[in-house]
């Protein structure tokens, strides 16, 4: 992506109607979690949550060996990837093998990772997106812009508009129910007709050797349990231990993404049904790279709920498709700078740090702590733009002297109320231009206030 | 070397340090009154429920349901109810076919009396040991997608309902 994140969320802010719009819905699936967290055991259940997920770690390559195990058993063909390429050549081997030529895919942001659906479609495999926002996004062929809500960026009035063009609905219509009905006849057609159906995992148990895919549509089961061939496409960090941790998971999952106390479906699939044939795609792309990086290392906890999207002030006010990383908002800015920092860097520095990522995330990632590292290390890496490192040395170098840093604040509370209002907000000031105002300029410092009331040293 | 013993020797060589497992999570289940929380969890996912009595027809019941609806309505019988989010438990092996659980237009739900738990914590050490296919099933089908606005009937079940058998 060549455009940088401020450039692109530019972009996104000129329609600020559209812009605040934006902001209100994420804001009120934040106030949803907000209520269905108000739990006595919560912070309990983030403890455990970051608990199950540290221990799966430490155990990883074992507990993979495990699910492997006891899935073989039940008859389910385990591949392993190293990377995308080789997920995605995996992939294609076993439709060619099946000669399936139509796939329904449920959610499944490893796909999205891998770039899965251009390849298949270039093998001339079709490819049906079956959660209704991911087709919705599939049919105006752009990329998801949230990791639960793929088209939160979409108005009802386009949704309708591109369903009238591509599934022949009246033109004008824009209810949700009158939508979510056409789109009901349109996925079922597409699930019950395929060849093979493709799936994500919201988590492997190695206990059971289960899959657990959670779904509010159960757009999955109705793909899963219909072709005669399902492949699970999956990243290694999604183990976890035992059925009492599934229980944790469970439990936080749900509630942190939508609100809800658990999803409609949530589906533990360890066996193929009789006459049927299934594989479980074990994807490391770039993970245990990640995996060896103690500071780094607990991203890796992720259970993609996207909380951390719908809290943070700046996802919320620049849209997912602005970070230009599969993966938005904070925790996508954790993870991008790790597969490319020269091209990422720029994500570490959208955020305010304000903290709010850190405090929703149920398995209590640190993402600020990551972010402020990341950033560190994009400025020791040489990756940001020449004119920024520099002024962040003077800064640097201010704020580590009091007498200069003393001297400066003078100088600018003399400097901001001098000089005319016009001036300081004209167009050469990138603080005023992106629409916001200059704070109201004290008359001293809190030092400066402290000494005249006698009460500094 | 292979994928598997590349993905593996890499993850070994990362040298994470152990970390002990989740303790249990305690909660203050016991002391509500676990079918009216069930109820009132269910109602809020987008299902209903009801309580067989010992002199009612189960038949009767199903009837009187499938009466309102248009469509196919089955019934299977649920393992595990929890209270805390209205989901109940269905193993693959309790149905014909798999796929039944969400081309049904309507679920009927009949579960135990006895078998409500209050969260899933309890819930996940009564799946079937070995199980290959099971489900925790909170309200029909639905969808957010557009524009947040909530649509029940999403791709599979238009209704669901859980009837508790004290029978």
């Amino acid at each position: 992506m060549s455009r940088t994140h401020p450039a692109a969320a530019a972009v996104f802010l000129r329609d600020s109607e559209r812009a605040a719009w934006h902001d209100e819905a994420l804001w009120f699936v934040r106030q949803k979690r907000d209520t269905a967290t108000a739990l006595p055991e919560w912070e309990a259940l983030r403890d455990a949550g970051a608990a199950l997920k540290a221990h799966a770690m430490g155990r990883l390559a074992e507990l993979l060996e495990t699910f492997e195990t006891h899935a073989t058993a039940a008859g389910v063909v385990v591949h392993w990837a190293r990377d995308a390429a080789e997920h995605n050549a995996v992939v294609l081997d076993i439709l060619r093998s099946a000669g399936a030529t139509r796939v329904a895919k449920s959610k499944s942001m490893l796909t999205e990772e891998c770039g899965l659906n251009p390849v298949l479609e270039a093998s001339g495999i079709e490819v049906v997106d079956t959660d209704l926002g991911e087709r919705i996004v599939q049919l105006a062929h752009e990329p998801p812009s949230h990791i639960v809500l793929p088209a939160i960026h979409w108005k009802k009035e386009e949704i309708g508009a591109l369903f009238h063009r591509t599934m022949g609905t009246p033109a004008g219509e824009s209810s949700p129910e009158a939508l979510a009905a056409a789109a009901r006849d349109h996925l079922r057609d597409a699930l019950l007709h395929a060849d093979a159906a493709i799936t994500g995992a919201n988590a492997l148990v190695a206990e059971t050797g289960g899959v657990v895919v959670c779904t509010n549509e159960g757009n999955a089961d109705l793909g899963m349990h219909s072709a005669p061939l399902h492949i699970v496409c999956v990243g290694i960090e999604k183990i976890i231990a035992t059925l009492d941790d599934l229980a944790v998971l469970l439990r936080i999952l749900a509630r942190s993404a939508t609100g809800q106390p658990i999803t409609a479906y949530t589906t533990h699939v360890a066996a193929p049904r009789p006459g049927a044939r299934m594989h479980v795609v074990l994807v490391d792309n770039g993970r245990s790279a990640r995996l060896a990086d103690p500071e780094m290392r607990s991203a890796l906890h992720c259970i993609r709920c996207g909380a951390c999207l719908n809290s943070c002030p700046i996802y919320r006010r620049s849209g997912g498709h602005s970070y230009g990383y599969v993966i938005p908002g904070p925790i996508g800015a954790i993870l991008a700078p790790a597969v490319d920092l020269k091209a990422h860097h720029d994500l570490a520095f959208a955020s305010t740090l304000c903290g709010s990522c850190g405090d929703v995330c149920p398995v209590r990632i640190d993402i600020p702590a990551q972010l402020l590292a990341w950033r560190g290390r994009a400025a020791a890496a040489g990756a940001l733009p020449a004119g920024y490192a520099a002024l962040i040395r003077r800064f640097g170098a201010i704020l580590a002297d009091r007498r200069r840093f003393d001297r400066a604040g003078r100088w600018a509370r003399q400097a901001l109320r001098l000089i005319p209002s016009a001036l300081l907000t004209g167009r050469w000031n990138p603080w005023t231009r992106a629409s916001r105002t200059l704070p109201v300029v004290p008359r001293e410092s809190f030092r400066e206030w402290a000494r005249r009331e006698g009460r500094l040293k | 070397m292979n994928a598997r013993d590349t993905v593996l020797s890499s993850i070994r060589s990362a040298a994470v340090p152990p970390s002990p497992a989740a303790e249990q999570v305690s909660h203050a289940g016991g002391t509500v009154d676990l079918l009216e929380h069930f109820f009132r969890m269910l109602t809020a996912v987008g299902g209903r429920g009801l309580v067989r009595r010992a002199n009612e027809s189960i038949v009767d019941l199903v009837t009187s349901l499938a009466e309102d609806e248009q469509g196919g309505v089955v019934v299977v019988p649920g393992r595990v109810a929890v209270a805390e989010n209205g989901a109940v438990y269905v193993d693959a092996s309790d149905l014909v076919a798999r796929a039944d659980i969400v081309r049904a237009e309507h679920l009927v739900l009949v579960v135990p009396a006895a078998a409500l738990v209050p969260t899933m914590h309890e819930a996940v050490r009564l799946m079937p040991r070995g199980s290959a296919c099971g489900w925790f099933l909170s309200g029909p089908s639905k969808t957010a997608d557009i524009e947040q606005s909530l649509v029940v009937g999403a791709q599979g079940a238009r209704t669901l309902h859980v009837i508790f058998d004290a029978g």
